[in-house]
């Protein structure tokens, strides 16, 4: 099985390198025609225009933009992301810094997503129509529904400020108790939409006859849904998934903005705001690769659940 | 009985007391908060105040500034000033140590100042006899940073500069130890060396900095034993985490001055004091409507500040008419401005050719992104709709907006304006000198000739009353002029602790970031 997995790997990945291109293209370009001025920005609202041309010339800022996009790609192709305006410090090394922490909130969020989506789903299939089912996809259509940032603000009020049960906000050295609530916020959203996809596509299966069968031999319901039904359901479910992926990446920022959580999404927001150009082109070009590795697991994922996709390739 | 009870109290009172070992030894952390993560913690490169309030913990300057803004002694024990106002002779303590163990030395004020005057903020130096050169690259060293021995150092200035003491204090001129600043290069700015009460134990960049106390201070141990300062960019989160207990200080959010005000539990523990600072709306004069006087004075008469002060800002801020906010020295009590006087407002409207607001465009207002600058733009798009002015609201973010206002791109505009120091100077020189035009300050592009010569008098007058009238006499002339329509001046909206001893509330000093010394800060328990 290894080997039929290897080459659509493979390809998938060589895949990557133009989406990465134009990615970077597109953010440089977009940086180059916005508003606003690094070397302005760099020196507050009382600023030197002698000392502005000057840092404009010291990261070479007065040079045509085609001319830094192929500088920057010099670098990057020697693994060199550049060094920040603000900070005077690797690029590499303030993302390095950052990526723990995204990754573990995002890991997190999946988690909370996907188990409690599918619960949720395959309970609301089990009683299609009943009251259960009403209430669970109701909920699910509020966590889609429902901003993050307020959601947010609503759980950290109801169980950081007046129950006292879990922090504020902070990363607080890594400890678990601060991860629950920006994982929960987080996770609001991809759960509704998962617990959604999961019923309807269970709802599907089950009318199937191989399903009629199985519960003719007389297996017991629970097995029937678990071994017969569930792995057929599940590739939709890992494809709302793997777009989910860009819902986190898209919702980290307002998350750790909520929870002063210290991530790569605020690290983003932040240098936006300051034109810090090369923080912002490596912090997406590290959204871009983790993109497009969600949906090389996700392509590998469907290989591995139906054997039917790895014959009929 | 009553003896025993008077000892019972006794002993709850020294329970109560502030957290500080018997022996002098510091004790007790300070849990403080900031909006964002400091860019930087050298003096040289910072230019925002998340930065300097660190800055100030780690470093310290030849001269301090007390609570109510007077010049005093810091790491010069004493100075004089020639006849001519233009040479400063500081003799530095002796024996202060940076927090590697060396000893300062006059050699390192001569590195720190030419070191900074090539960093972010060079206006600071630009006073003394040499440094423009300097700074633009043309020479090796200013030649008016002399050192005359190894405790005593002469700055000598190109002209008199009544408030250079107030330079000499503000955080850029933080003297660094030039051997560490020279060896880590751009990495000083991670892992700071001062002679500050604190030094740096910890930074993890947007979740917190954490300082402990430096027992070699020149003025003795501070009694804090740490200080931690929580990044936390979301004002509603601060203003949880402080409820939960996480925090000792804080800032109160926008828009919920009143409530906490009126809460049981927290009322005790709001601080409001001025700052100084002024929201103000400008105009760009080089461009129509606004080069028309009658216009801008249309504009000062059509708009009610107080709507922004009561109704925006819940009281919470300072009213004002003038530019300069009433707790900077040499604040006129007596300013006058256009006030609200919408029939004077349609009037100078019609004068300037357009009655009832007929043939006039609709003007653009630039603003910087945040909620209350909305909400002030659509109070102000609403009154000047009142006697015919149309108002267009154009958000930027802040990069954005800066560009376009110091490119003179815009016509009518939101500014505000916190003191570096607290001067005059700082305010209307800056802020109207023709040199200064664009991105230096001068962003209304004014350029009145008899401004400029009023100006540079009071610059090089000698500290006094004299020198205050004549900066007061070049702000009534602005206000006259309409170039100016002051909103409200700052103040800091702080919540603290009553756990928290001796946190200074300088008019420099902006909750969340204090940029007060915490060295006087005591933890009670």
């Amino acid at each position: 099985m290894l080997s039929d997995l290897l080459e659509p790997a493979a390809r998938r990945v060589l895949a990557l390198l133009p989406v990465l291109l134009g990615v970077s293209l597109l953010v440089f370009a977009l940086t180059a025609v916005g508003l606003g001025d690094p070397a302005r920005a760099m020196l507050g609202q009382r600023a030197d225009p002698e000392l502005v041309q000057q840092i404009r010339r010291d990261y070479a800022l007065d040079r045509p933009v085609h001319v830094r996009y192929a500088a920057w790609m010099a670098r990057l192709v020697c693994g060199d992301l550049g060094t920040s305006y603000h900070q005077q410090r690797p690029v590499a090394e303030i993302i390095a810094e950052r990526l723990p922490a995204t990754a573990r909130l995002a890991l997190a969020a999946t988690v909370v997503a996907v188990v409690v989506g599918l619960v949720a789903g395959v309970a609301a299939a089990l009683r299609p129509g009943r009251l259960l089912d009403q209430l669970l996809m109701s909920a699910a259509v509020l966590g889609i529904s429902t901003p993050v940032f307020w959601l947010g603000m609503m759980l950290s009020l109801l169980f950081a400020v007046w129950l006292g049960w879990l922090p504020v906000s902070g990363y607080g050295d890594g400890a678990w108790a601060n991860l629950v609530l920006p994982a929960l916020t987080l996770g609001a959203i991809h759960t509704g939409t998962i617990a959604r996809m999961a019923r309807s596509t269970l709802l599907e299966v089950v009318r199937q006859e191989y399903i009629q069968t199985a519960r003719a031999k007389g297996l017991a319901e629970w097995l029937v849904i678990a071994k017969h039904a569930l792995r057929n359901a599940l590739i939709p479910v890992v494809t709302v998934i793997g777009i989910g992926i860009a819902d986190l990446l898209v919702g980290a920022p307002l998350t750790e903005t909520v929870f002063a959580w210290p991530g790569l999404g605020r690290m983003l927001v932040a240098a936006v705001g300051q034109r810090d150009l090369p923080v912002v082109m490596g912090a997406v070009l590290v959204f871009a690769v983790i993109y497009v590795l969600a949906n090389l697991l996700v392509d590998l994922a469907y290989l591995v659940i139906d054997p039917r996709i790895r014959r009929g390739r | 009985m009553k003896g025993l009870r008077l000892l019972s109290l006794l002993c709850l009172l020294l329970a109560a007391g502030p957290v500080e070992a018997q022996d002098g030894k510091p004790a007790g952390t300070l849990r403080g908060v900031f909006i964002s993560d400091p860019p930087t913690l050298d003096p040289a490169q910072a230019t925002d105040t998340t930065s300097s309030a660190v800055v100030r913990q780690l470093f310290d300057t030849l001269v301090e500034l007390d609570e109510r803004l007077q010049p005093g002694p810091g790491l010069a024990e004493r100075w004089t000033v020639s006849a001519d106002q233009r040479v400063y002779t500081f003799v530095l303590r002796p024996g202060v140590k940076f927090h590697n163990g060396r000893v300062m030395r006059a050699a390192d004020v001569k590195f720190s100042f030419e070191r900074a005057a090539r960093g972010k903020r060079p206006w600071v130096f630009e006073k003394i006899a040499g440094a423009p050169g300097f700074i633009k690259g043309g020479a090796g060293e200013i030649p008016g940073v002399r050192v005359v021995d190894e405790r005593t150092v002469e700055l000598t200035l190109e002209k008199p500069f009544a408030p250079f003491l107030h330079l000499m204090a503000y955080d850029a001129a933080s003297i660094v130890p030039r051997g560490e600043a020279e060896r880590l290069g751009p990495a000083f700015a991670s892992r700071p060396v001062g002679t500050g009460a604190f030094r740096l134990k910890e930074w993890r960049r947007d979740d917190r900095v954490v300082l402990e106390a430096f027992a070699d201070h020149f003025r003795g141990a501070p009694h804090l034993e740490r200080v931690v300062f929580r990044i936390i960019p979301a004002e509603i989160t601060r203003f949880n985490d402080y409820k939960a207990g996480n925090l000792d200080v804080s800032d109160i959010p926008t828009g919920h001055c009143r409530a906490v005000k009126a809460d049981p539990a927290l009322r005790a523990q709001v601080a409001i004091w001025p700052t100084l600072g002024t929201h103000a709306v400008r105009f760009n004069v080089e461009k129509p409507p606004f080069n028309d006087r009658r216009m801008r004075l249309a504009v000062a008469h059509a708009i009610d500040p107080s709507a922004v002060v009561q109704g925006l800002l819940e009281g919470c801020v300072t009213p004002g008419k003038g530019i300069l906010p009433p707790t900077l020295p040499g604040y006129n009590a007596g300013v006058t401005a256009p006030g609200l006087d919408r029939a004077r407002a349609r009037q100078l409207l019609a004068e300037a050719g357009f009655p009832g607001g007929r043939g006039l465009p609709a003007i653009t207002y630039h603003f910087n992104t945040s909620d209350l600058n909305q909400r002030i733009a659509e109070l102000l798009q609403a009154q000047l709709r009142e006697v015919g002015i149309a108002l267009e609201l154009r958000r930027l973010d802040w990069a954005a907006h800066l560009k376009v206002v110091d490119e003179g791109a815009v016509t009518m505009f939101r500014q505000a304006w916190i003191a570096d120091y607290p001067d005059p100077e700082n305010f209307l020189t800056v802020l109207f000198h023709s040199r200064n035009v664009g991105a230096a300050g001068n962003t209304s592009r004014y350029r009145s000739p008899e401004l400029d010569r009023l100006l540079d008098q009071g610059d090089v007058m000698p500290a006094g009353p004299a020198r205050f009238k004549v900066y007061q006499g070049a702000e009534q002339r602005l206000l006259d002029d309409g170039a100016w329509i002051t909103l409200y001046h700052y103040a800091s909206r702080a919540l603290i602790r009553p756990t928290v001893n001796g946190l200074e509330r300088s008019p420099l000093s902006t909750a969340p970031e204090f940029l007060a010394p915490l060295r006087k800060v005591k933890i009670a328990q």
